[in-house]
């Protein structure tokens, strides 16, 4: 009786998020991307290899990159006294700063929506930890997933995943110039018949170098001094032009 | 090519600010203010987030009204101590500005802040001015000398009397302390110099002589501004350097061309141009509140 329990307890392990990658290997075209100053944004590759195929069933790969996880406010204006202002607001505590998804298929026709909730795939199913609103949170959170989608942040792609043979497979992920440095997590899953069966996580690491970083940077670092010399740097060139220009007064 | 704005965080041609610089500057130059009131909505107008515009606008203004107060001190034409007094109201001003701009921008609120503000003061200003240039116009029409203010008798009344030797004036520091509050606070809110309310100030309530008003003018902008940019570049991380660069660079060339056009038109034609821009730019901002907005929401990432 304690040995039945003990593997059915082992074999629902299994099917956790932790799933054993041994059916699938995939990697990434590189592990950190460096965004300079000339930067318009560039194009990873995750690929990668199914292994022991089975002849039946279908197979489906998902790939889903997230960034690092932030707090964001959404706001909604509304007219007070005839005039269009900020009134209502949510806090959406720990929305990934970037989502991309790409698929073999899209992904209801994958898996069922439960599933796809609970592995977060899917712009619909992105969630945050927390809300923290008067008001009910599914407008802010629909809205703040379209903004982050205009912006080019959030995407999906529904024939992403190219499979090159029935083993292999390769998705390109766009990195847009906006993307927030920190580390990010590329998560690759094999469906079969809709369940996942295996499940592999990367990390990449996205960081700006560069003047404009090192400005960023020098602004929020060191505030006093980067005041400072915006001003000096301002009335140096007031004052230069008054020496230049100064022959046609 | 594309330039990285680090604080604005979003991408410009470098032509596209050189050149927006460049025709404020040109404005500037030949209405002879600072430029700030056109140059704050002209950026939000091109997405730059509304803080990001005050903030820079204020180190655009340090730099044209630096090139301008250097040509007034060569000829003598700035009343030091008189400066110096309104830039001390001026500062406790920029202080309060920043601190409302910061608790506003935290109620999300800065956006109508700033509207607000530019609605209001452009319309009172760009109306006020109207109605003078075109009473100017008429009057030097019919050849009747034009109509002066009475003078505030009111004012000769306060204590803390001091006497400024080159305004040749003995007044109360009182009214001066607080045209230079005001004008920090519409700074620090608003990113202008506050040139339209200081000269007329001087002028109708102080009554300065005016040769010293423009000099003295501008030498309290150049601190104000100064002070709003360190401020707000220390409490609201809002002073974008890369875009303060090109929008300087562009002004400082623009503005003299802008002088030479301007020596050419009437002081009259000139007032009532400035007038319908200023109400232009008012009523713009004035649709932008009360017209409903495409996407009523908008989103910000909280800094962790």
């Amino acid at each position: 009786m304690r040995w039945w329990t003990a593997l059915a307890g082992a074999l629902a392990l299994c099917a956790g998020p932790a799933l054993a990658s041994e059916d699938l290997v995939s990697g990434l075209s590189q592990d950190t991307v460096e965004i300079t100053s000339n930067y318009t944004g560039t194009d990873i590759v995750v690929f990668g290899a199914i292994e022991h195929l089975e002849d039946t069933g279908v197979n489906d790969v998902v790939v889903v990159v997230r960034g690092p996880d932030a707090d964001m406010i959404v706001r909604k204006k509304d007219r007070i006294a005839g005039i269009f202002l900020n009134r209502d607001q949510a806090r959406l505590q720990g929305m990934p700063s970037y989502y991309f998804i790409a698929s073999t298929r899209p992904v209801d026709k994958i898996a069922a929506s439960y599933t796809l909730q609970r592995y977060a795939i899917g712009l619909s199913n992105i969630m945050p930890e927390s809300f923290r609103s008067h008001h009910d949170p599914e407008p802010f959170r629909l809205a703040l997933i379209a903004h982050k989608q205009h912006d080019g942040l959030y995407g999906e792609t529904q024939s992403g995943v190219e499979l090159l043979s029935p083993t292999l497979f390769r998705a390109r992920i766009p990195v847009p110039a906006t993307v927030p440095r920190g580390p990010y997590k590329v998560d690759v899953y094999l469906f079969r018949d809709g369940t996942v069966i295996s499940a592999q996580s990367t990390p990449l690491f996205i960081d700006q170098t560069g003047l404009e970083r090192r400005l960023y940077n020098f602004a929020h670092e060191s505030p006093l001094s980067y005041g400072l010399s915006t001003v000096l740097m301002a009335t140096l060139l007031g004052w230069l032009s008054s020496v230049v220009f100064r022959r046609n007064d | 090519m594309e330039i990285y704005l680090p604080i604005a965080e979003m991408s410009v041609h470098w032509l596209i600010v050189l050149g927006m610089g460049g025709g404020i500057g040109f404005l500037s130059g030949m209405f002879g203010v600072g430029g700030g009131f056109l140059l704050t909505p002209l950026l939000i107008f091109y997405g730059v987030p509304a803080e990001v515009a005050v903030a820079t606008t204020s180190s655009h203004i340090t730099a044209s009204s630096m090139s301008g107060a250097i040509t007034q001190w060569r000829k003598r034409a700035v009343d030091l101590k008189m400066g110096g007094v309104m830039a001390a109201g001026g500062l406790a001003g920029t202080v309060f500005g920043v601190w409302l701009f910061t608790v506003m921008r935290r109620y999300g609120q800065m956006d109508l802040l700033v509207s607000a503000s530019y609605v209001i003061l452009l319309g009172t200003v760009g109306g006020l001015m109207l109605n003078e240039s075109l009473a100017a116009l008429r009057a030097s029409r019919s050849g009747a000398p034009a109509r002066r203010r009475a003078p505030h008798l009111w004012m000769h009344g306060l204590p803390f009397k001091m006497r400024f030797r080159e305004s040749r004036l003995y007044i109360s520091v009182i009214p001066p302390l607080l045209i230079g509050f005001f004008v920090g606070v519409l700074s620090a809110i608003m990113g202008v110099g506050g040139g339209f309310v200081i000269v007329p100030a001087m002028i109708y309530l102080l009554r300065m002589p005016t040769n010293v008003v423009m000099g003295t003018s501008l030498f309290q902008i150049i601190i104000v501004t100064s002070a709003v940019t360190v401020l707000q570049a220390t409490t609201n991380f809002s002073v974008d350097i890369m875009l303060a660069l090109f929008l300087i660079l562009g002004g400082v060339v623009g503005a003299q061309f802008g002088v030479r056009i301007g020596a050419r038109l009437r002081g009259e034609q000139l007032r009532l141009l400035l007038a319908l821009l200023v109400l232009a730019v008012g009523l713009r901002l004035l649709i932008g509140l009360v017209v409903r907005p495409d996407d009523p929401f908008s989103v910000t990432t909280v800094l962790p």
